[in-house]
């Protein structure tokens, strides 16, 4: 920690907070600019990694000093726009550090296949946004401040999802849905937001916990929280507001798919649990009762329905992101247990499940590009023509099923811990089941790359063809990440008990 | 004690949003449909002006009623002029999501400050330290301003990113127009 | 001879006037209601204005798209740069944070750094809101060849 704390330069590091926002906002606007794809992805590249070391640096000053706070304009809180840092937010951003690195590296290849090259610079702009809105959501103490860097990322996100119309025109059709439900989630969250404002007259997130603290709640609050929840429970994929997400996966470009099903949920989710621990208190009667009547819930019945969906997915990219809609009910599952253990046990799998889905679909991508295969039956012989992609395929795949020497086990081991000191012996069999329904998704996948003989042409055996490096490095580090975090546990688990330490406050 | 009589005006003027609302929602005609979602923003702009709120007003008015009624009418000239007629297909869970919504703002009512409470919360602690800091602390006689682009201004420079990021998501799906002038504008760059 | 003669004249009189008050708009935003997002909107219905009287072509050749593309980007370069640009002016010792106008002019009993600023910003907001509003109308009035007669 304290090498991390001393990373970056004094002058830098006190202007961290911020710098970590404004420098992806200055790269879109100058990536707008580039008269190359090549070069904007350059621009994109360099910020990824000037955030990385951002987010460690922070990670550092976050363990030695305790919370970081940032008075925006000069401004102190209630009046200016706080930007804060904790243990529960600093793991969020440094997740968004390094897959924004690993997926930029991943991109280059991936987007000159797919995005015209004409408009290239432009979607790297746009992603540079969406990345730029989540870490503001990320970052920011101030509630309202959330709603618009949470629009920031969300219209950026509505476009380049709209961009693999290049491949499947059904892109923009899936892309409107999530604009038409995004927006009605956004408009939730701002109506929630507002109603917290009438009751408190703050929109400091800290100020407003505190004047509820004092006041008391009433209905104008428990309205906030409905609302509130529900709108950022659309962003997070929370069953049944999940609709949106199976399409916007499949028909996304490959490196967009990558990106969000690794950062963005996570970040909605992070902001829930942000809303609903640090501003509601979780031993208010309505929280905690939402805990075990909403949240587990919706976190079981994700777990169950969506994995039975994916069962049934012809499409590959599809089948995983019902899969996600499942570790989405996990995550809520770890949240609505209400303690710290479940709620570390919901953190945990949020970051490992960034790292078995990044690796996933970044395989996903690379037989995509390399045989432009989207349906699971196209699979067939992925593991003699592209074995190095088929294998990282394999370990997250196995990861995602929980499989021991994986860290898919780990967090699963960690929420069935949780659930029995909350003495949940439903959730445990809600837990086996659904880890049995993902095996069965994943043997799918898995039979058809494995077991089957690739199609011939004309006769002809096709032919072993490599993904680029560029698309195989980070594929393979991620993979290798699901085994080294299985044996290292320690780093991420530790992350994930501070971070919900900081809202539980050790209870 | 003083009743204030604008309150009339403000209900007038909620009568009249209502009425139009349920038109628009009615009509099948595209182009009645635009014009009234002019009308709908000029009635919100008087009605922001009776609440004293004429920034908001001015933003409305412009954007509301000028412009955006101007992009869709260009969009319309894209499609059609006549919405295709209803279904007689009734969406029960739409329905009910508008409901449950509507309800949980009713529900919300009773505990809400009274209209132009001086001592509600919104009106007594935030939005007053700024009406009495502004002064002293940036001097412009517009609070509004000096809280929009000062207090707050962290997020006045995300609500432009938010703009900025519309305009990417019009150039990369619909260009600018023909595919003659995209050519053009490649051999520009 | 052109058709809507009396259009024509009249706008030709309304448009620089329009620009003008989109500009009062912009800088008297301290004071009185606006600011730099109306006065965007303002500049850029001038243009529409334009556009609408006298043709797709003839307004694009006095706004090219190219501009608005970059100009749409340029105005939240400006914004954010005044940020920067108050991280870097902290010559009086203590750091300012970012977006602390006060950074820009040494004046503090006048707050004339607190004017400075909120005007650079307006600007920055104003060039990404016109160029943005004119994004758009091109890109769907472009995909119209003309605006046909029974049309208006």
């Amino acid at each position: 920690m304290d090498m991390l704390a001393s990373l970056l330069p004094a002058g830098v590091a006190y202007h961290a907070p911020v710098l970590i926002v404004i420098v992806p906002l200055i790269a879109a606007a100058l990536a707008a600019f580039m008269p190359k794809g090549v070069w904007a992805w350059g621009v994109a590249m360099a910020t990824s990694v000037i955030v990385a070391i951002l987010a460690f640096g922070l990670l550092g000053q976050v363990g030695v000093h305790g919370a970081v706070s940032y008075d925006v304009g000069g401004w102190a809180p209630p009046h200016g726009i706080e930007i804060r840092l904790d243990n529960l937010n600093v793991p969020i951003l440094i997740l968004l550090g390094v897959l924004g690195v690993l997926s930029l590296v991943y991109a280059l290849p991936s987007v000159a296949d797919e995005i015209a090259r004409k408009q290239q610079a432009l979607f790297y702009s746009a992603f540079l946004v969406c990345f730029a809105g989540l870490i503001g959501v990320t970052v920011a103490g101030d509630a309202f401040n959330v709603f618009v860097f949470l629009e920031i990322s969300s219209i950026a996100t509505y476009t380049i999802i709209a961009m693999g119309v290049g491949k499947d025109r059904r892109a923009l059709t899936a892309s409107y849905n999530y604009l038409v439900l995004g927006t009605i989630g956004a408009t939730f969250f701002v109506i929630g937001v507002g109603f917290l404002y009438m009751a408190t007259g703050t929109l400091n997130m800290a100020d407003m916990a505190a004047v509820l603290e004092q006041n008391g709640h009433n209905r104008v609050t428990q309205a906030a929280f409905a609302f509130i929840v529900v709108g950022l429970g659309l962003k997070a994929a929370m069953f049944p507001l999940h609709v949106w997400l199976p399409n916007a996966y499949a028909f996304a470009p490959n490196f967009v798919t990558v990106f969000l099903a690794s950062t963005a949920t996570k970040v909605a989710f992070y902001a829930l649990v942000r809303f609903v621990f640090s501003i509601f208190h979780p031993e208010v009667a309505f929280v905690s009762m939402s805990f075990t009547w909403l949240f587990a819930v919706v976190g079981v019945v994700a777990m169950m329905v969506a994995s039975v969906q994916a069962v049934f997915q012809t499409d590959a990219r599809r089948l995983l992101a019902y899969s996600s809609v499942a570790q989405v009910g996990y995550m809520m599952l770890g949240l609505g247990m209400g303690t710290a253990a479940g709620l570390s046990a919901g953190l945990l799998h949020l970051m490992n499940h960034a790292l078995m889905k990044g690796a996933l679909f970044m395989a996903l991508g690379a037989f995509a590009l390399n045989f432009g295969v989207r349906q699971v039956k196209d699979l067939a012989g992925l593991g003699k023509t592209m074995p190095a992609s088929a294998m990282a395929f394999t370990v997250a795949g196995l990861s995602l099923v929980g499989v021991p020497l994986t860290v898919g086990f780990t967090s699963k081991w960690y929420l069935v811990t949780a659930a029995l000191e909350r003495g949940w012996w439903w959730a445990v069999a809600a837990l086996m089941i659904s880890s049995l329904l993902a095996l069965a998704y994943v043997a799918r996948l898995l039979a058809a790359i494995w077991m089957e003989n690739a199609p011939s042409h004309h006769g002809e055996a096709a032919q072993r063809r490599l993904a680029p490096w560029m698309m195989m490095v980070p594929m393979v580090i991620l993979a290798a990440a699901n085994v080294y975090f299985f044996f290292h546990a320690d780093p991420l688990v530790g992350l994930a008990r501070a971070a919900a330490d900081a809202v539980m406050g050790g209870r | 004690m003083h009743t204030d009589l604008t309150q009339y005006l403000d209900y007038a003027l909620i009568a009249m949003l209502l009425a139009v609302g349920i038109a628009i929602v009615r009509l099948r005609n595209l182009f009645a449909v635009v014009m009234l979602t002019g009308v709908y923003s000029l009635l919100s702009a008087a009605w922001f002006v009776s609440l004293d709120a004429v920034d908001v007003a001015f933003t409305e008015a412009a954007v509301g009623a000028g412009i955006s009624t101007v992009l869709m009418l260009g969009a319309m000239l894209l499609t059609a002029r006549e919405s295709e007629p209803a279904g007689q297909k009734r969406h029960w869970a739409a329905f009910a999501v508008v409901a449950a919504a509507g309800a949980a703002l009713f529900f919300a009512i009773p505990d809400m400050p009274v209209y132009g409470d001086p001592d509600s919360p919104a009106n007594s602690y935030v939005g007053m330290e700024y009406m009495d800091r502004t002064p002293d602390e940036i001097a412009v006689p517009n609070v509004v301003t000096a809280v929009l682009a000062s207090y707050r201004g962290y997020d006045t420079m995300g609500e432009t990113v938010v703009v900025f990021s519309a305009a990417l998501g019009v150039m990369l799906l619909l260009g600018f127009g023909t595919g003659r002038r995209e050519e053009d504008e490649e051999d520009e760059l | 001879m052109s058709p809507h003669l009396i259009l024509r004249i009249v706008s030709k009189l309304l448009i620089p006037l329009i620009v003008v008050f989109g500009f009062y708009v912009h800088f008297h935003g301290d004071f009185g209601p606006g600011g730099g997002f109306q006065a965007g909107v303002i500049i850029a219905v001038a243009v529409i204005l334009y556009a609408l009287i006298f043709g797709m072509d003839e307004a694009r050749r006095a706004v090219p798209p190219v501009a608005v593309r970059y100009g749409a980007a340029l105005g939240v370069l400006i914004y954010v740069g005044t940020g920067v640009l108050t991280l870097f002016m902290n010559g009086a010792g203590e750091p300012l944070n970012f977006l602390d106008y006060d950074a820009l002019h040494p004046d503090q009993s006048h707050h004339t750094g607190q004017h400075y600023g909120i005007l650079l910003v307006e600007l920055g907001v104003l060039t990404t809101v016109t160029s943005v509003m004119l994004a758009i109308f091109y890109a769907f009035a472009g995909r119209v060849p003309d605006i046909k007669d029974e049309d208006w």
